[in-house]
C-alpha cells in the first residue's frame, strides 16, 4: 500500500507504527502538523504543552513509565526544552524517546537558521535526518528501536522541504511493543554528580557502540555505486538534488547521522577519487571529515546561508545550473505581498493606538508581529518567545525620556503561557513599574490555531479547563490588572495612559477572539464618504486588506470588511461608517 | 531523470495547496512518483503562496529550480509575474485573469498594483495562456471552483497524467457534497485549455 502524505505526516504514521503511546510538543512551523496527524490515531494520547520544555519533561515522565513518546517542536522550540534534553541525554531511556527538531533552512517562517546538528553532537544523543517523505516513516518508526537499543534520546531532525514535502509513503504495519512499566533506578535517573559523571562514561560508550553500528549499517548509510569517479557524502534534503545534479556519482547518504559512521565514510572515500560533501546550512558533516584526515571538497563551493536547492548544488558539483533561467524580471518592478492582520482582527486597533501614542513596544513572537511591518510599524524590537516582558522591564528601567512611562511589553497569550510568565515573576519580584499589554485572542493564531491553556479545549477539541489570563495574574499579585476591548481605541487609550502613569506593574489585558479560528461573523462592512474625506491616509495607515487606494480615495472591499470600525476610529473627518449608523 | 515541474502561485487562502495535492493524487493514480513542496505559516496571512510539484518515474528532490518549470500556473496575475523566471525556455503560463491587490502602504504609494501587467506577462512569458477561470467558475454558481478550471487547463498539456487518474483524484481530494460540481469545472476547465 502506498499513500499520498506530507511529511509531518509521515513522522505520525512512523510514530504509530511503531506503537507509540503518547506524544506531545508546542507548536511552531514547520513542525506543527505532526501532533495533529498523531492526534487522528485515537490509540495515542496527544497534547499540546505550553512550551517545548514541559512538552519533553512530560514524555520523560511517559519514557519512564516504560511507554514511547515522541515530543515535536521546531528548531528554536529545542532551546527552550535544551535543559531537560541535555540532562535526558544522560539519563537515558526506558521507553523509546523521539525528539523532533523542524529546522528551517531559509528562514520561511522563523527567527534564527540554527542547525540542529550540532544539539545531537553536544547533548551526546543519537540523531537521525530523513531525506524525503517515506524516509519520514521509516526512520521515525526505526528511531524508537534504536532509542531502547543505545540507551538514548533521538533526535529526529526535520527540516521544512522534509517536513512541508508531499510524497509517496509506504504503510507498515503497526508493531505490539510489550508496556515495560516503570523500573526504579535510581543510579540512572536520578542525576546527582556521582551518578552523573558514571552517567558520563555510558554515554561515550553508546556512541561508540551507535557509531560502530553506523559504520555497519546499509539500511541507515546506503552507499550507492555509480558509474564516475566522483563521490558525494550528503544527508537530509540535500540527497535528493545531488541524485539530480550528477546522476552519475556514487554516493553515501548518512541517515544516522550522529554519532557519525566515520569508518564507512573513509572506507567510502577511499574507493571515489573525487569527493564531495553536500550538506544543507553548516559544514557539520565536513569539519568531521576534515578533522579525519580526509580531503573534501564542501562548503567553499557553496553559501552557508539559506536552503539549498538544486541548482545551488549544480553549481557546487558542476559549476553551472544545468537549468539557465531565460525569463528575466530584473527590470520589472513587483511589489511585495508580505502577510498581514486579517479584516477584523483584534491586534489592529492595539498596534495603531501603539503608533498614535508614539510608545516604544517591546514587541513578541506571535500573528502581532506583523504590527511591526509598514504601515503599522509600531514595534521596537522582537526576538525570541517571551522576551518582551523582560525586555520591557529593562527597557523602561534604563531608557530616556522616550522609554521611561513610555514603554510597552506586548505578547500574545498563547506566548505569554509559553515563557513570558516568569518575566512578569521577575517584574514584580523587582519591584518594576513596567507595563505589560497581553493580546489574548484566546488561541495561537500563527501556527494556524492551537489550543493553549486559556482556549479551554484540548488537541482534539475535548473540553478542558481554561485559564482566565486576568486572575492568573491577580494571583501572583498584579493589582493593576485592567481587561480592555480592543475594538474600543478610546477607551484602550486612556487605559494605557494611566497605567502607563502607575508607578507599579501593569498588565492591561486585551480579549478579542481570533477571527478567523472562531470564525467571528462578519458585521456590516463601512463606507467612505469621498465628499468629506480629506484623504489624510489614516484609515489605509491601520493596515487592512479591507480598505485600498483607489484613485486617490480610500475604497472599503465590502467582501473582506467586517465591520471592526478600527478605520472608522482613526478618521478625524467622520468620513467612515457603517452606513446608517453615525460615526 | 524525465520529471514534469509544475510550479503554482497565487495569494494565500486561493487553494493552491489544495490544487497541488489534486495534481499530486493524479500522478500517484497514475503509478508515477510524486513529490510537493509548499510553504506553511506566515505566508498564510495574504502572502503569496506556492506550491513545487514535480512528476516523474523517479522524483528525487522537491523544490523546482528557477528556470526548470515546465508549467507555470497562477491563480493572480501579480503573481505570475513574480514566479515567471521559474519558467524554461519553453514553459507555459497559465494564468488566471484575476487581480488581487497587495496591502496599501499609504494613500500616496497606493495599492501597488503594477499597472501593465497584462503587458509584462505577454512580453515575458515564453508562452502563455490567459484563463478566465473565475468567470468558469462564477457561470458554475461557486467560485471555490477556480482552482479546478485552472487544473483543467493544465491537463491537456500534462501527457503522463489520463483523464481517469485527474477524475481518481478529484474524487479522493473533494468530498461528496461538491464532487460532481468540482468534476464539471474540471471538464470546463479542460475544454476552455483545449480552445486556448
Ligand atoms: C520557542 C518557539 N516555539 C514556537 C514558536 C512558533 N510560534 C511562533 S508564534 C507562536 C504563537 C503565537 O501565539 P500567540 O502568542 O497567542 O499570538 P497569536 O499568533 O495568537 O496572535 C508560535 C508557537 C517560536 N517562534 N518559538
Amino acid at each position: 500500500m502506498k499513500k499520498l502524505m506530507l511529511g509531518n505526516e509521515a513522522v505520525a504514521r512512523g510514530a504509530w507504527e511503531a506503537g507509540v503511546a503518547f506524544g506531545s510538543g508546542y507548536p511552531g512551523t514547520p513542525s506543527t502538523e505532526i501532533l495533529e496527524h498523531l492526534a487522528k490515531y485515537p490509540e495515542v494520547a496527544v497534547q499540546w504543552a505550553p512550551n517545548e520544555k514541559v512538552g519533553l519533561e512530560v514524555a520523560l515522565g511517559a519514557m519512564l513509565a516504560g511507554a514511547r513518546a515522541l515530543v515535536t517542536m521546531k528548531h528554536v522550540g529545542l532551546n527552550v526544552a535544551a535543559d531537560p534534553f541535555f540532562s535526558a541525554a544522560y539519563t537515558g531511556v526506558n521507553g523509546g524517546l523521539v525528539v523532533v527538531s523542524a529546522d528551517d533552512p531559509g528562514m520561511h517562517s522563523s527567527q534564527d537558521e540554527q542547525d540542529n546538528r550540532y544539539y545531537a553532537k553536544m547533548a551526546k544523543v543519537l540523531m537521525v535526518e530523513p531525506a524525503d517523505v517515506e524516509e519520514a516513516r521509516w526512520m521515525t518508526r526505526e528511531a524508537f528501536a534504536l532509542s531502547e537499543r543505545f540507551d538514548s534520546p533521538v533526535l529526529l531532525r526535520m527540516t521544512t522541504r522534509v517536513s512541508h514535502q508531499t510524497g509517496v509513503a509506504g504503510l507498515g504495519e503497526p508493531l505490539s511493543v510489550a508496556a515495560k512499566g516503570f523500573r526504579k533506578d535510581i543510579a540512572k535517573y536520578v542525576l546527582l554528580p556521582s551518578h552523573a559523571r558514571d552517567r558520563r562514561h555510558k554515554i561515550e560508550k553508546r556512541l561508540r557502540d551507535a557509531a560502530a553500528f553506523g559504520d555497519s549499517s546499509d539500511l541507515w548509510n546506503p552507499v550507492r555505486r555509480g558509474a564516475s569517479r566522483v563521490g558525494v557524502v550528503t544527508s537530509g534534503v540535500a540527497y535528493g538534488y545531488v541524485r539530480e545534479a550528477l546522476p552519475d556519482a556514487s554516493i553515501l547518504k548518512i541517515g544516522l547521522s550522529w554519532p557519525l559512521p566515520m569508518e564507512r565514510i573513509k572506507a567510502f572515500a577511499a574507493t571515489v577519487e573525487e569527493l564531495y560533501v553536500v550538506e544543507e546550512l553548516e559544514p557539520f558533516l565536513e569539519e568531521a571529515m576534515r578533522a579525519a584526515g580526509l580531503a573534501v571538497k564542501g562548503s567553499e563551493l557553496r553559501p552557508y546561508t539559506g536552503e539549498l536547492d538544486l541548482s545551488t548544488v549544480e553549481r557546487m558539483l558542476l559549476g553551472a545550473p544545468h537549468h539557465a533561467v531565460s525569463v528575466d524580471l530584473s527590470d520589472t518592478a513587483i511589489p511585495a505581498r508580505p502577510p498581514t492582520l486579517c479584516p477584523g482582527c483584534g491586534h489592529r486597533g492595539m498596534f495603531t493606538l501603539f503608533r498614535e501614542m508614539g510608545l516604544r513596544v517591546m514587541g513578541d513572537i506571535g500573528c502581532y508581529t506583523l504590527g511591526a511591518l509598514r504601515p503599522l510599524a509600531a514595534m521596537d524590537a522582537c526576538l525570541c518567545m517571551g522576551a518582551s516582558v523582560g525586555m520591557a522591564e529593562g527597557l523602561q528601567k534604563f531608557g530616556g525620556p522616550k522609554e521611561k512611562g513610555r514603554t510597552v511589553g506586548v505578547i500574545g497569550d498563547s506566548t505569554f503561557f509559553h515563557t513570558g510568565l516568569p518575566g512578569l515573576l521577575d517584574m514584580l519580584a523587582n519591584g518594576s513599574d513596567a507595563t505589560l499589554v497581553i493580546l489574548d485572542n484566546a488561541v495561537t493564531a500563527m501556527t494556524g490555531g492551537q489550543p493553549n491553556p486559556g482556549t479551554g479545549r484540548d488537541i482534539r477539541g475535548g473540553a478542558t479547563v481554561r485559564l482566565d489570563l486576568g486572575a492568573l495574574c491577580r494571583g501572583l499579585g498584579v493589582t493593576r490588572v485592567r481587561e480592555v476591548d480592543p475594538y474600543d481605541m478610546a477607551a484602550v487609550r486612556k487605559v494605557l495612559e494611566e497605567e502607563l502613569a502607575a508607578p507599579e506593574v501593569s498588565v492591561v489585558i486585551a480579549k478579542a477572539p481570533c477571527v478567523l479560528e472562531y470564525r467571528v461573523a462578519a458585521g456590516r462592512p463601512v463606507e467612505v464618504d469621498v465628499e468629506t474625506c480629506t484623504r489624510c491616509g489614516a484609515c489605509i495607515r491601520v493596515g487592512c486588506m479591507a480598505i485600498h487606494e483607489q484613485g486617490g480615495y480610500p475604497n472599503v472591499d465590502a467582501g473582506l470588511c467586517t465591520g471592526c470600525s478600527v478605520c472608522a476610529q482613526v478618521c478625524d473627518a467622520g468620513s467612515i461608517a457603517v452606513p446608517g449608523e453615525k460615526n | 531523470m524525465d520529471i514534469t515541474n509544475i510550479m503554482l502561485s497565487g495569494v494565500g487562502g486561493q487553494g493552491i495547496l489544495t490544487s497541488g495535492r489534486v495534481l499530486a493524487l493524479a500522478a500517484l493514480d497514475a503509478g508515477l512518483d510524486v513529490k510537493m513542496s509548499e510553504v506553511h505559516g506566515m505566508s498564510q496571512r495574504g502572502g503569496n503562496v506556492d506550491a513545487h510539484v514535480r512528476i516523474g518515474r523517479e522524483v528525487p528532490s522537491s523544490l523546482i529550480p528557477k528556470g526548470g518549470a515546465h508549467f507555470l500556473v497562477s491563480f493572480e496575475k501579480m503573481e505570475a509575474l513574480r514566479y515567471l523566471d521559474f519558467l524554461r525556455p519553453d514553459g507555459v503560463a497559465f494564468v488566471a485573469r484575476h487581480e488581487i491587490a497587495p496591502l496599501s502602504p499609504s494613500l500616496k504609494e497606493g495599492a501597488g498594483y503594477v499597472a501593465g501587467v497584462d503587458v509584462a506577462l505577454a512580453r515575458k512569458a515564453p508562452s502563455l495562456v490567459w484563463v478566465d477561470a473565475f468567470g468558469i467558475a462564477q457561470a458554475l454558481g461557486d467560485l471555490r471552483m477556480v482552482n479546478v478550471v485552472l487544473l483543467g487547463a493544465l491537463s491537456n498539456r500534462i501527457g503522463e497524467l489520463a483523464p481517469e487518474n485527474w477524475e481518481a483524484a478529484l474524487r479522493d481530494r473533494f468530498s461528496a457534497k461538491v464532487r460532481e460540481a468540482c468534476l464539471e469545472a474540471f471538464r470546463k476547465g479542460a475544454a476552455h485549455g483545449r480552445a486556448a
